[in-house]
């Protein structure tokens, strides 16, 4: 007979879930009082300083111009955000989607055969991602923009469509048709695409031709809305030297341009370093068994190492792309008017600092959220399925 | 348990960490002014004046090689110095950025404010700031190329103009412009340093910045300050002033009579060479106003102590340290071809005014 197993139970202090619980409880009581405390100065201060702490200054007149957009001194502090935000997304998207095909490319040609492309690749990431983002910006600006593009009066206008100075870059840019009918051809050419790509798949399993159904199709998107947009009575507006300024088309800002190029250069340095990893963590038979099947060093590339090492690269680039976000914030000093750029200028025209300084900080914090959300959803869908 | 331990030793930290924290609450206050105490107090037992003001503006505060910052707001700090501390060179020069300056007075980094800084109402009222006695009557103009061909902002339309950021130069502008219907691109810069290279480079048609501080750019343009014409116009009134933080009367008399004094002493004609002989002088006026002894309507010998909290020789101080305000003017806007302008005593046209010391 064993003998019986007491009865006695354990007090509650010495339960592991009770002394777990209640010492996060402390813990927290203390962060909440401290943050509280903190607020609770914060509002004593600016009220016996008559600070404002509210968001009315919003509706008020912004008083500034931003140049490049279509905005009045006298419109709301409300539009000059909005204006603000489009603008940081505006060098984040770019800059991202320049950035990942540099990035890719320079991947690639670190683990190059040829001697050439693989060490220049080599200097190209240590230089660049051993450098401060704000030194290569300052560079950029007052060494590409400013030193390297001619003035407004030498402009240079390769093939006669373009505008290239340091007052900005004129591009072409199209107008006329808008609306419904453009909507039309859209659909056109996206109907097209899908029906196209239908057939070459067919094809495909018929003969065993490569089915090709992406560019097949893409050409002739890009085709019925080049000839819908014709037809439809469309004109290219070419840029031209305008006095002082570019008129016509659409004009590149030099501000935007020096840190769209710092960003992407920079950015570029860290993917490629993520890419080269990813190629290399693909397993080497793969590669091996790509070459038994007759393909050619692109197709290897193309079709069966790259697709397996982006899956592995999802998330470190994810990473990438919000930094990305946050270092436009470095275009204020430049005269781009970005998200931080209005903030800046806004509390320099009156608005409160603190709470104008806030929201950036909301706007910053949401755009990298979304972003991260997308990445993770794309990292979802790329995982590689273990049954 | 090991983990348990950790969190223990962990709550324990935040709990010492709050503890100290709420210790500093009372100092932090106390330094914020209002009810616990004037800064004057604070500042007379630190020994020492945190003065907000920059590091590379010629004529007004130019932080030099020697490490000794030279100008007409530099000299401003050393003269509330003078007069709150009795020496000149109890100064902690806090150069500060011009989208920080209020923001660095609001937190209690620097006592005082002497920092180009335009006294609007906007700033009086939502920055928390009290702006004192003007120092300097400034408006802003407009710089262009002297082989540019402006010869006023008139003839100025579709053009770019550069400016730095974190003023209410952008507003003007933009207003200025408005005014005029012309079309003018400002772009904003983060320091000037930036806007000169923009302009060397040929990407700005204009400078536009307050005229005092667009003649102390001219004067170390790299090609020369003859290569660029400030333009004639002033397009807005910019009165630049020392500004302290709201809620702290007691402080913001004492910064404004160190002020006062260098414009009382110029009218009298006192100046830091002469200002000894001056202690003797017969009118009693100028005896009290330098700390002197006068007699008084019982007959008693005695010093005229206005209840600024400052010492009675505190206006000795400032001239004997640093100088009248026309000595200060001579020494750092003078060189630059800056005329006195509005800037005058109000006897000779101008506008510096001293109340009475009375």
């Amino acid at each position: 007979m064993t003998p019986p197993i007491p009865k006695s139970r354990t007090p509650f202090y010495r339960n592991v879930r009770f002394i777990s619980w209640s010492f996060q409880l402390v813990v927290f009581a203390v962060v909440a009082a401290f943050v509280y405390w903190l607020f609770g100065n914060y509002q004593r201060n600016t009220a016996s300083s008559g600070i404002p702490t509210n968001f009315t200054f919003l509706g008020s007149p912004a008083s500034f111009d931003i140049p490049g957009a279509d905005f009045e001194p006298t419109e709301s502090v409300r539009n000059a955000y909005v204006i603000g935000v489009l603008n940081t997304l505006r060098v984040s998207i770019v800059g991202i989607i320049l950035a990942t095909i540099l990035g890719i490319l320079i991947g690639i040609g670190r683990l190059s055969k040829n001697w050439l492309v693989r060490k220049l690749s080599t200097i190209y990431v240590e230089v660049l991602r051993n450098l401060p983002l704000l030194v290569i910006i300052t560079f950029t600006f007052l060494g590409v923009v400013l030193q390297v593009l001619p003035r407004i009066e030498d402009s240079w206008t390769p093939l006669g469509i373009m505008v290239v100075s340091n007052r900005g870059i004129g591009v072409p840019w199209y107008s006329g048709t808008s609306g419904l009918s453009l909507i039309v051809v859209f659909f056109v050419g996206v109907i097209g695409w899908w029906l196209l790509a239908r057939w070459r798949h067919l094809v495909a399993d018929r003969t065993g031709q490569p089915a090709r159904a992406f560019w097949f199709g893409g050409v002739f998107f890009l085709a019925a809305l080049v000839v819908g947009w014709i037809v439809l009575g469309g004109r290219i507006i070419l840029p031209m030297v305008d006095g002082k300024r570019i008129a016509g088309g659409i004009r590149v800002d030099p501000s935007y341009f020096a840190v769209l190029i710092a960003l992407v250069i920079y950015t570029a340095s860290h993917i490629a370093e993520i890419v080269r990893g990813s190629i290399q963590a693909v397993p080497v038979g793969q590669g091996e068994a790509a070459s038994a099947l007759a393909l050619s060093g692109f197709q290897r590339m193309w079709n069966v190492v790259l697709p397996q090492a982006m899956r592995i690269a999802i998330p470190p680039l994810g990473n990438q792309y919000l930094n990305l976000i946050k270092n436009s914030s470095l275009g204020a000093g430049f005269a781009y008017f970005e998200l931080t750029q209005v903030t800046q200028v806004t509390v320099g025209n009156g608005s409160p600092a603190v709470p104008a300084f806030t929201l950036a900080l909301t706007f910053y914090v949401v755009l990298s959220l979304i972003t991260s959300a997308f990445v993770n959803v794309a990292n979802r869908r790329f995982k590689l399925v273990e049954r | 348990m090991k983990s348990i331990k950790l969190l223990a030793v962990f709550a324990a930290l935040m709990l010492v960490l709050a503890a100290c924290t709420s210790a500093s609450e009372t100092t932090t206050t106390a330094a914020g002014g209002g009810e616990q105490g004037s800064l004057l107090d604070t500042v007379k037992a630190r020994g020492t004046l945190n003065c907000g003001t920059r590091d590379a503006f010629p004529g007004f505060a130019l932080l030099t090689d020697t490490g000794e910052h030279v100008g007409f707001d530099s000299d401003f700090c050393r003269a509330i110095a003078a007069a709150v501390l009795g020496d000149a060179t109890k100064v902690k020069h806090v150069d500060l950025e011009t989208a920080d300056r209020f923001t660095a007075l609001q937190s209690g980094q620097i006592d005082v404010l002497v920092r180009n800084t335009t006294w609007t109402a906007g700033r009086d009222g939502n920055e928390g700031a009290t702006f004192l006695t003007v120092n300097y009557y400034d408006g802003q103009g407009m710089m262009v190329a002297a082989d540019s061909g402006y010869t006023s902002i008139n003839d100025m339309d579709g053009v770019i103009i550069c400016v730095a950021k974190g003023t209410t130069t952008e507003g003007n502008a933009a207003a200025e412009a408005a005014r005029l219907g012309l079309d003018w691109e400002v772009r904003p810069f983060d320091d000037t340093d930036l806007i000169q290279q923009a302009f060397l480079a040929g990407s700005c048609d204009g400078w536009s910045s307050d005229s005092s501080q667009l003649t102390g750019l001219r004067s170390v343009y790299p090609d020369g300050p003859e290569s660029l014409v400030i333009l004639p116009e002033v397009f807005s009134k910019e009165p630049l002033a020392p500004a302290v933080l709201d809620g702290d009367s007691a402080w913001a008399q004492a910064v404004n009579w160190a002020i006062l004094a260098t414009i009382q002493a110029e009218e009298w004609g006192i100046t830091s060479a002469n200002v000894d002989s001056f202690l003797s002088s017969d009118d009693s006026n100028i005896r009290k106003f330098l700390g002197g002894t006068f007699t008084d309507s019982d007959g008693n010998e005695t010093t005229l102590d206005p209840g600024l909290g400052l010492p009675t020789d505190f206006a000795y101080q400032v001239i004997k340290q640093v100088g009248n305000y026309g000595e200060i003017f001579e020494r750092n806007l003078a060189p630059l071809g800056l005329e006195r302008g509005v800037n005058a005593l109000w006897n000779d046209g101008g506008l510096m005014y001293a109340p009475p010391y009375r």
